[in-house]
């Protein structure tokens, strides 16, 4: 055909392609434009902002918002395409690594303009947005929990200790790591090869077993890390390979949800089911905890200890920070501030679904129900106890150490491989990944 | 010149009208192309350029300001990596087990729905269903279905066998997997047959029977060969779906992450493509792991040529492909 031949339609269609595959590299290479257009956008869950949080915010702020589900495989699309979210939710356990990559903005200087987030009155838990590069809760802040809760305590399901005969824990003294394996043991229950209780549930089905070994080893002064965070070090480590073994231990007991034993549900489900006899889980967890099933029977127990030398800060610190490659970020900032400081703070606060980011709004918990009085006792001995980071590796991704232990456990558990193996395979993989994490940012 | 043979010119000059309507019926077929040849272009050949050039890259989808190239040691490293040699035999005893049985079920569907039964189109709709149902909420009741503490499937056994219980996603994690993809393609795969079966003129059967074929001579000798094409379509699609299974996988794993980074498949079912995206979102290595799905392609393109080079052997057109 004359004019338009097909080769030259193919021709276009290949340059076409060649540019479009180069211009995202090219245009996140430009310099990010200072000005936005008024709106904001806020990756998070929409579950922890509501559209009534939404209108609060767009009219303190006179900002428009839109807000997109959190996911990190969009997020991490989003930074690909050189257009991130302004404001986006993230856990403790990714911050080194977004602030070692430069993905999110210092917000030391906003902080310390704030008057509705004073540095004295925030909670212990923002330290977790600290890294000086060296160590997590050292340097300047770079984000903030929404809120967030001592996260290694403990919730009874008391019907489960009845039926097994066994006398409920004190909340007054903490168990031992031991003596809780022995009563998972006890309460653990299947009948005709069916489920009936998992003795002891935690770390949210293995996603975040590396932060519940940091805690436990850290009560030794001990991590999972070398110091430079260079090399994971369990084997070489007689504490680390005690505590690994230990948690590998409940999984072999079966008391714990597992590859081979796995739930079709999460946790929390399982335990407003009637499933779990003790589940660790943070404050947060009080808000639900109390289902149909469990109500009257759900018990509030202080986090268990490893040496004595109890501590039970958050796992998780869920919050925000700000995108470096913000266009705008003042207005990303008045609408971060609002959110942490403001109406929606309060609410969340008075919900219970988590301790306040913001000491002042500690009293705006909820007392009002015998269950929330009991929860509230409890915490309020925790608090005292959650003054401390873990310290998460800024080489490697947040789920890298849990989908190794995942990955492992499943042939572990089956006798295809043993303890040894699966605690070499770990090392190896998580290993690698730093190593690739290093080669990337340097350092 | 009088008297002279006028020579004409050897060719008529084009009429402007002639080229006009050429042009006209270029913009018309372009345009008419243009949403696939769009789509083909931004959804893939676009993300196809963009994995190639990263493969090259140590990217870490995070961000460029580390950015550099690595050359082939991607490529290297994905053909000395354990996990990837692994995924590869589990993906191609994946792809030997549910191509050639998912073809036959597709058929045996296609033959039995065009027989002049009552409700035949019934049949058709409930066999199709499966198919148009989305891949997550089929997983999702088949989760539950093959639950060992609440599900339909050991709930229906323990009442032939009592005290039934097997845990089928954690003993037997392929076959659950490999039941659910043969049984979710079944519908869309019988549809093809189905039309390839009735484009089969009638005479060719009633000819064949008249000269004394049995059913199953006609079936070998006439029905199949002029099925070929169809059946040719439905083998290599399959093959490419079987070596690209991802969803499934990962929506089948314990737990209630689905398609996210942290989910992680049971053993049996760690597959080629599961690997790969575990490399990519989880451990963020979006160089290495476009390496990966770029040797996957290069497989894939290699498969589908062998494969058209034997159709010439065994398939029959009833026109010859141009």
């Amino acid at each position: 055909m004359s004019g338009i031949s097909r080769r030259k339609v193919l021709i276009g269609a290949g340059a076409i392609a060649a540019t479009a595959a180069v211009a995202p590299i090219l245009a996140a290479c430009q310099p990010t434009p200072k000005t936005g257009n008024g709106k904001v956008v806020v990756m998070t869950d929409p579950n922890e902002f509501n559209d009534d949080d939404r209108k609060t915010l767009e009219a303190a702020t006179k900002l428009k918002i839109e807000v997109v589900a959190s996911n990190l495989t969009t997020l991490y699309a989003m930074f690909a395409a050189g257009n991130p979210p302004d404001v986006f939710r993230v856990q403790a356990a990714g911050v080194p690594q977004y602030i070692s990559r430069k993905m999110v903005k210092n917000l030391q200087p906003y902080f310390a303009n704030s008057k509705l987030l004073k540095p004295d009155d925030l909670a212990p838990s923002n330290n977790f947005y600290k890294w000086d590069g060296k160590q997590v809760g050292k340097g300047d802040l770079y984000g903030m929990v929404k809120d967030w809760s001592p996260d290694f305590t403990l919730f009874a399901y008391t019907k489960a200790f009845d039926d097994a005969g066994v006398k409920v824990p004190s909340d007054t003294a903490a168990l031992t790591y031991d003596e809780l394996r022995d009563l998972a043991k006890k309460v653990n229950k299947t009948a005709a090869g069916k489920r009936v209780y998992w003795g002891f549930v935690h770390s949210n089905n293995d996603a975040w077993i590396d932060r519940t070994a940091m805690n436990m080893l850290a009560e030794k002064n001990q991590s999972l890390y070398s110091d430079d965070f260079t090399k994971l070090n369990i084997s070489s480590n007689p504490e680390a390979t005690k505590v690994i073994r230990y948690l590998y231990d409940l999984a072999a007991d079966g008391v714990n949800q597992t590859p081979i034993d796995p739930s079709p549900n999460w946790m929390g489900a399982d335990f407003n089911e009637g499933q779990i006899a003790i589940l660790q889980y943070g404050y947060w967890y009080s808000a639900m905890a109390e289902s149909d099933k469990t109500k009257g029977k759900t018990v509030f127990l202080p986090a268990p200890t490893w040496s004595g030398v109890r501590r039970d800060p958050t796992m998780t610190a869920t919050g925000w920070v700000i995108a470096s490659q913000t266009k705008d970020a003042d207005a990303a900032w008045a609408v971060f501030e609002q959110y942490m400081g403001g109406k929606p703070a309060q609410d969340r606060a008075k919900s219970g679904w988590g301790v306040p980011g913001l000491r002042s709004l500690y009293p705006q918990m909820p007392q009002e129900t015998a269950f929330q009085k009991q929860v509230q006792k409890v915490l309020q001995g925790e608090l005292s106890k959650s003054d401390f980071v873990l310290q998460f590796n800024p080489y490697i991704g947040e789920e890298t150490f849990s989908t190794s232990w995942k990955k492992n456990l499943e042939p572990a558990l089956k006798g295809s491989i043993s303890f040894d193996k699966f605690v070499q395979n770990i090392e190896s993989e998580v290993n690698t990944a730093i190593a690739d994490g290093k080669r990337i940012i340097g350092g | 010149m009088a008297g002279a043979t006028q020579v004409l010119p050897r060719t008529m000059p084009r009429p402007a009208a002639w080229r006009r309507r050429r042009v006209r019926r270029a913009v018309t077929f372009y345009l008419l192309i243009s949403p696939w040849l769009l789509g083909f272009v931004l959804l893939s050949a676009v993300p196809l350029a963009a994995a190639f050039v990263m493969s090259f890259t140590n990217y870490d989808g995070l961000n460029l300001d580390y950015l550099q190239l690595v050359g082939t040691d991607n490529y290297a490293r994905a053909l000395a990596d354990p996990d990837a040699q692994y995924a590869v035999g589990r993906t191609l005893l994946l792809m030997a087990v549910i191509v050639p049985i998912g073809l036959v079920l597709q058929l045996a569907l296609a033959l039995m729905v065009n027989q002049p039964i009552r409700f035949s189109n019934v049949f058709r709709t409930i066999f199709y269903l499966p198919y148009v149902i989305p891949v997550v909420a089929a997983v999702w009741v088949w989760k539950i279905f093959v639950d060992p503490t609440g599900g339909v499937l050991n709930a229906l056994i323990g009442t032939v066998v009592p005290g039934f219980n097997v845990r089928w996603l954690v003993q037997y994690p392929t076959a659950v997997l490999a039941v659910l993809t043969i049984w979710s393609a079944a519908g869309g795969g019988m549809v093809v047959f189905l039309a390839g079966l009735q484009g089969i003129p009638a005479e060719f059967r009633e000819a064949a029977m008249i000269d004394g074929a049995s059913r199953v001579q006609v079936a070998r000798f006439i029905t199949l060969p002029l099925l070929s094409p169809v059946i040719f379509f439905n083998l290599v699609t399959g093959i490419i779906v079987a070596l690209q299974v991802l969803v499934q996988p990962m929506l089948l794993s314990p737990g209630i992450l689905g398609l996210n980074p942290g989910t992680v498949p049971p053993r049996e079912n760690y597959f080629y493509v599961v690997h790969a995206y575990i490399e990519i979102f989880t451990k963020q290595l979006f160089g290495y792991g476009s390496a990966l799905l770029w040797l996957l392609f290069t497989v894939v393109l290699g498969l589908t040529l062998v494969l058209f080079k034997t159709s010439r052997r065994w398939v029959f057109y009833g026109v010859e492909p141009s």
